[in-house]
């Protein structure tokens, strides 16, 4: 595993006024998250996980320090660069999947390359072969309705690899799933992050998960409080 | 080196077309509302100019010579209003309904003003065929309140050019009031911040 730094954070901070009270969500992150790592965030809710992702993927400013994705300080981004990051180097997946309704998994697959610029065939052939990487080959005409929450998961989950992101960030992947459904989208994650050197950043409440990251970042109160090893060989293959 | 701060995301008419397709396929009770407000606005418009054309035909083949009140007019000023704060009231609705959506699709590369083009360009589907079916209406709608003094052949005696003209006016009419109905549901959706659209439940 290479000891590139994919993601960097420096003294990240935001704060927030709610109702007249000062909320500081983060409150000086400092953090190194090297290529095709596994790193879980754990922490009660509020401790600031969220956030710290809007922060990662530019969807949020911070009130102080900095954001380097890839080296570049995502500060100095604009709309449009903001959004080419989000969408070419960064694949999300939600607790509560958050597909487009009312379109079918083909669709929901390809809406990212439809975004990247990528020929209307081209990314429907890559969604087809993402569909079918995820298990899902015979589904990829169903909509969102027509699946259970595991297959649904698997769809969000070929969609965030759309553009062939450098960055996997999941917010709580397996919050909705029971857990034999949520066993299987960690080890699906697992995998992709082994074979394809996805940097995976999950925030999670699942111990599975957890054991199954290369470290594990506990935060409270908007800071890191630790960082532990995860039970996953670094090098394992 | 890398990606990062290179590239522009693309999101072009027909891709919103596509999309916004799906949207108005998939939820076809709420688009056929939006279509019914504007075609019955507009079917009454057509219908009052073109029962005027037809008495106007009538006459000068000979036949007795009546018009249209004016105050008709009005009505249709007011039909026309009361279709557009329909489709904004319908329009609104639909950008509450996929706030999350939306955020969804900020999260994956949507640009501002991709999320205004699709709803714009969903407006645009729904006054093209609500202006086609209110020019159809229109015309059945005239005939039947002139045939019966004017016989309903009465349309063969009009200039085709004429028909058209109203044509496309019943479905520049219909275009118009259905981008300005959707303008500011569409802004609206366009600012969204997809870190607020994506913790909004519903």
């Amino acid at each position: 595993m290479s000891s590139e730094k994919v993601i960097e954070l420096k003294e990240l901070a935001r704060h927030f006024e709610v109702g007249g009270d000062l909320v500081k969500a983060l409150d000086g992150v400092d953090l190194d998250i090297g290529r095709g790592e596994y790193v879980s965030l754990v922490g009660p809710s509020g401790s600031g996980k969220t956030t710290l992702f809007n922060m990662i993927g530019g969807l949020d400013r911070p009130t102080n320090g900095s954001v380097y994705i890839d080296g570049v300080d995502i500060s100095k981004l604009d709309a449009y660069e903001l959004a080419w990051l989000r969408c070419r180097r960064i694949g999300y997946i939600f607790q509560s999947f958050n597909l487009i309704q009312v379109l079918t998994a083909l669709e929901n697959v390809s809406l990212p390359t439809v975004f990247a610029g990528l020929p209307r065939d081209e990314g429907n052939e890559k969604a087809r072969q993402l569909l079918e990487s995820v298990g899902l080959g015979d589904r990829i005409n169903h909509k969102p309705t027509q699946l259970s929450a595991g297959q649904q998961q698997r769809v969000a989950i070929a969609r965030a690899l759309a553009n062939d992101p450098a960055i996997i960030l999941a917010d709580e992947p397996t919050g909705n799933l029971d857990l034999k459904t949520g066993t299987e989208i960690i080890d699906l994650l697992h995998k992709l992050n082994r074979s394809k050197g996805l940097t995976l950043v999950a925030a999670t409440h699942d111990l599975k998960m957890i054991k199954a990251s290369d470290r594990v970042v506990m935060m409270r109160d908007g800071r890191i409080e630790k960082i532990e090893k995860g039970e996953a060989p670094l090098n394992h293959n | 080196m890398t990606q990062v701060g290179h590239g522009r995301v693309t999101f072009s008419f027909k891709d919103a077309i596509n999309l916004g397709f799906s949207y108005l396929r998939r939820r076809r009770d709420r688009s056929i509302l939006n279509i019914a407000s504007i075609s019955l606005g507009l079917s009454f418009y057509t219908s009052l100019i073109l029962t005027d054309m037809f008495y106007q035909t009538y006459a000068t083949l000979g036949g007795a010579s009546q018009s249209v009140e004016s105050t008709y007019y009005w009505l249709v000023i007011i039909a026309l209003i009361v279709s557009v704060v329909g489709i904004t009231n319908a329009m609104l609705i639909s950008v509450f309904e996929r706030v999350r959506e939306i955020g969804t699709m900020k999260c994956i590369g949507a640009l501002d003003q991709h999320v205004l083009l699709l709803f714009l360009v969903e407006a645009l589907l729904q006054g093209l065929v609500g202006g086609l079916i209110g020019y159809i209406l229109g015309v059945g709608a005239a005939l039947l309140s002139t045939g019966f003094t004017t016989g309903f052949n009465i349309i063969l005696y009009v200039q085709p050019v004429r028909l058209f003209t109203i044509f496309a006016a019943s479905l520049g009419i219909s275009l118009i009031l259905s981008t300005v109905a959707t303008m500011y549901p569409a802004y609206k959706a366009s600012k969204l911040d997809p870190v607020e659209a994506l913790r909004y439940e519903l």
